[in-house]
């Protein structure tokens, strides 16, 4: 691994979390905790954006429990369709983003539903299974209750995160981006 | 978030690194092969009789916390709301199986975060890494880990900074949420810039310290692996392929 | 032979048009140190990461031209280079290792990347702390370091490995004036014992004394070259350069209020100077 991966990569992984406070202290409801990710794979390519993923996984569980890892698939799902929309453009304005985000939205959220009910018996963090127990109390059995939660809850939040990692990746002064020749095709360039 | 302490007391400390990593990892995996329903919660019983041994009991109090809203849900959704036959329990109507359900995976969810949490506090990252070079692991993952253990603190700090800084000049990030939705970019976007700003000159100072270099890593001060220590990891794996086969052979899904 | 050497260099970074460095032909030898001098963009920092081998290999770009460090090409992949550059720049807080507990532990790292025996850490770790002053913060978390603390924690994290070339980049910015005269003192000391010392700075007082030579670069070419006493003297440095120290810049500016030939150049360069000549 390269001594740039090995800077980049702790950055990013921080700053998945640093956002997901952010947001946190905003009390919006979505998590916006894989901006870090995202921006890896747009930037340095596959690997790097699953390796920074996976740390990103692995740093949760470790603070919170192993049984999050769980999920590690999802960061894998994430850097994959992260980097595919990439070598798309699909960061070049907002609207590519919102659209690349809410494909992978809908593609994590239903990998997050098969775990979450799988491992979780459908429950899992405050936000998704709040919405999850509104859904059976209004009559929705559980599995479908956990899917479209899960999915409501994704698109959201991978729209908005590829919008930000767009706006984040169209505002890097030339010479820096220059340096990711990955992200030039991601803008369009 | 608090960090991970080098100072705990007994024998979280004098254990060798990987003795307990494999202990968490031990509990995780046993979590899901214990015979329900009760295995569970012994498991999480006992976990929390050897945190508190080892000097760590902290984390039982922490695990409680970060429990507390998934045993609330599990009881929502599987106890009150599960299906079939129910019983009564003063004034609320229980499902049976769902609350049986709700218990098992509330003792999964306490062991395991327990454990893991318990780990988290016994964890010394200098220990760690001093321990997996001299076992002559690739250095770059370890590296990676403990390098964000260190940032993250520092990251935070700035995330509040740009917060305050971003207040004072006249962000509204109180309100309806699509005013609290719109603050989101002012405030993430300095930190993701001079995230990626410090990148070129950190990964040149790491390129000039060898850090790509690959190859043996040698290891400052390893801690002794013990033949306490190594018995206890044979054991735990010991354990864990017995009640795998357990689990395959005889015991209730 | 010199021992490290710039051959026709020109060097453009990535998604640029312009020459950062242009057609650059210069010689440094052991037991020298030699001043990089220019304004800002002028190519200093540049140069010193085409020699470290950073540029175009890690920051991307062109470079047309031959470099040579050593004996050796220092694009060139593996570890050859390793453990024979000192390489510091003026934020020290970047070039931290990220994993070290102790600043012991941040002087022991590069070492222990290189597999070196763990004696020979040890003895060239107390070494480096002893030489830059800060065994009383061996074992100090980095990150309660002053700014001081943490550039010579830094510099002594490249003096462990005892280097033949260093290339450094404002080195004692974060000091304090007795925190630079030493740092400079110390790479006077590591220059006579046969390093070969590459400085860029804009610390135009105290190294127009340290140094024993200056090369001005000035947009991409070096226009000025040779001893600090004689290039900072005299008017060209103004003309084409980012200007002198202040005692130079004091005599020329006060040489055009009052004509006289004790502040007409060559100006003198250092107060000692100006007191000779002025009693």
């Amino acid at each position: 691994m390269s001594s740039r991966l090995l800077a980049l990569i702790p950055l990013a992984v921080a700053i998945n979390v640093a956002i997901g406070r952010i947001v946190a202290e905003l009390s919006l409801p979505v998590y916006l905790d894989a901006v870090g990710t995202i921006l890896v794979s747009a930037l340095a390519g596959l690997g790097a954006g699953i390796a920074t993923g996976l740390i990103s996984q692995v740093f949760a569980a470790f603070v919170s429990g192993y049984v999050w890892l769980a999920f590690a698939p999802i960061q894998v799902l994430i850097a994959l369709l992260a980097y595919f929309a990439a070598r798309q453009g699909g960061f070049r304005n907002f609207g590519a983003s919102i659209v690349w985000g809410c494909l992978l939205g809908v593609a994590g959220g239903a990998l997050s539903a098969f775990i979450s009910y799988l491992a979780f018996k459908g429950v899992t963090a405050g936000g998704v299974t709040f919405l999850t127990t509104v859904l059976v109390g209004a009559g929705i059995d559980l599995p479908w209750a956990v899917a479209l939660s899960s999915l409501v809850t994704d698109v959201i939040d991978k729209a908005l995160t590829f919008a930000l990692v767009g706006v984040a990746l169209r505002s890097l002064p030339v010479r820096m981006i220059s340096r990711y020749p990955l992200a030039l095709r991601a803008l369009g360039r | 978030m608090t960090a991970p302490g080098p100072a705990s007391p007994g024998l979280a400390r004098r254990a060798h690194p990987l003795t307990g990593l494999s202990t968490a990892i031990a509990v995780t995996v046993l979590a899901f092969l214990v015979p329900p329903p009760w295995g569970p919660l012994l498991l999480y019983g006992a976990s929390g009789v050897l945190v508190a041994i080892c000097g760590v009991g902290r984390a039982i109090r922490q695990g409680v916390i970060v429990c507390l809203p998934l045993w609330v849900f599990l009881f929502l959704l599987h106890g009150l709301m599960g299906g079939g036959p129910t019983r009564s329990l003063g004034p609320l109507t229980l499902s049976a199986d769902g609350t049986i359900a709700a218990l098992v995976q509330a003792g999964r969810f306490g062991a395991i975060i327990t454990a893991s949490l318990g780990f988290y506090h016994a964890f010394d990252p200098s220990r760690f890494l001093n321990a997996v070079a001299a076992r002559g692991w690739p250095m770059h993952v370890s590296y990676l880990f403990v390098a964000t253990l260190h940032a993250l603190p520092a990251f935070l700090d700035r995330a509040g900074a740009s917060i305050e800084a971003q207040r004072t000049r006249g962000l509204r990030y109180r309100g309806g949420a699509w005013a609290r939705a719109r603050a989101v970019v002012p405030l993430a976007l300095p930190l993701i810039l001079g995230a990626l700003a410090e990148v070129d000159e950190r990964a040149h100072a790491l390129e000039m310290r060898a850090v790509a270099v690959g190859g043996k890593r040698t290891p400052l001060d390893p801690p002794a692996d013990t033949l306490a220590d190594r018995t206890i990891r044979w054991s735990l794996l010991l354990l864990v392929l017995l009640a795998l086969v357990g689990r395959l052979t005889s015991w209730p899904m | 032979m010199a021992d490290v050497t710039f051959d026709g260099v020109s060097f453009r970074y990535a998604a640029s048009t312009i020459d950062v460095l242009d057609g650059v032909s210069l010689e440094f030898r052991a037991g020298e140190i030699t001043w990089l001098f220019g304004p800002l963009g002028a190519g200093c920092t540049t140069l010193l990461l085409v020699a470290a081998g950073l540029a175009p290999r890690h920051t991307g770009g062109t470079l047309v031209g031959a470099v040579s460090l050593l004996g050796r090409d220092p694009q060139a992949t593996g570890s050859a280079r390793f453990g024979q550059i000192g390489f510091v720049t003026a934020t020290p807080e970047l070039q931290l290792s990220g994993i070290a507990a102790t600043v012991w532990e941040e002087v022991a790292f590069t070492p222990a990347n290189l597999g070196w025996p763990i004696e020979r850490i040890r003895s060239a770790a107390d070494r480096a702390l002893r030489l830059l002053g800060i065994e009383h913060l061996a074992h100090r978390s980095p990150r309660t370091l002053s700014g001081g603390e943490l550039q010579r924690t830094v510099i002594a994290s490249m003096a462990v490995l005892q280097p033949k070339v260093w290339l450094l980049d404002e080195p004692a910015s974060s000091l304090d004036q007795s925190g630079r005269i030493r740092t400079y003192e110390l790479f006077r000391a590591e220059a006579d014992a046969g390093a070969i010392v590459i400085l860029a700075s804009e610390d135009a007082d105290a190294l127009s004394t340290v140094a024993d030579r200056v090369i001005v670069l000035n947009d991409g070419r070096p226009v000025l070259d040779g001893a600090p006493g004689v290039v900072l003297a005299g008017d060209a440095i103004w003309d084409r350069g980012p200007g002198s120290t202040s005692i130079a810049g004091l005599a020329r500016a006060a040489g055009r209020l009052v004509e006289s030939p004790l502040l007409a150049a060559p100006y003198p360069v250092t107060v000692a100077e100006g007191l000779v000549r002025w009693r």
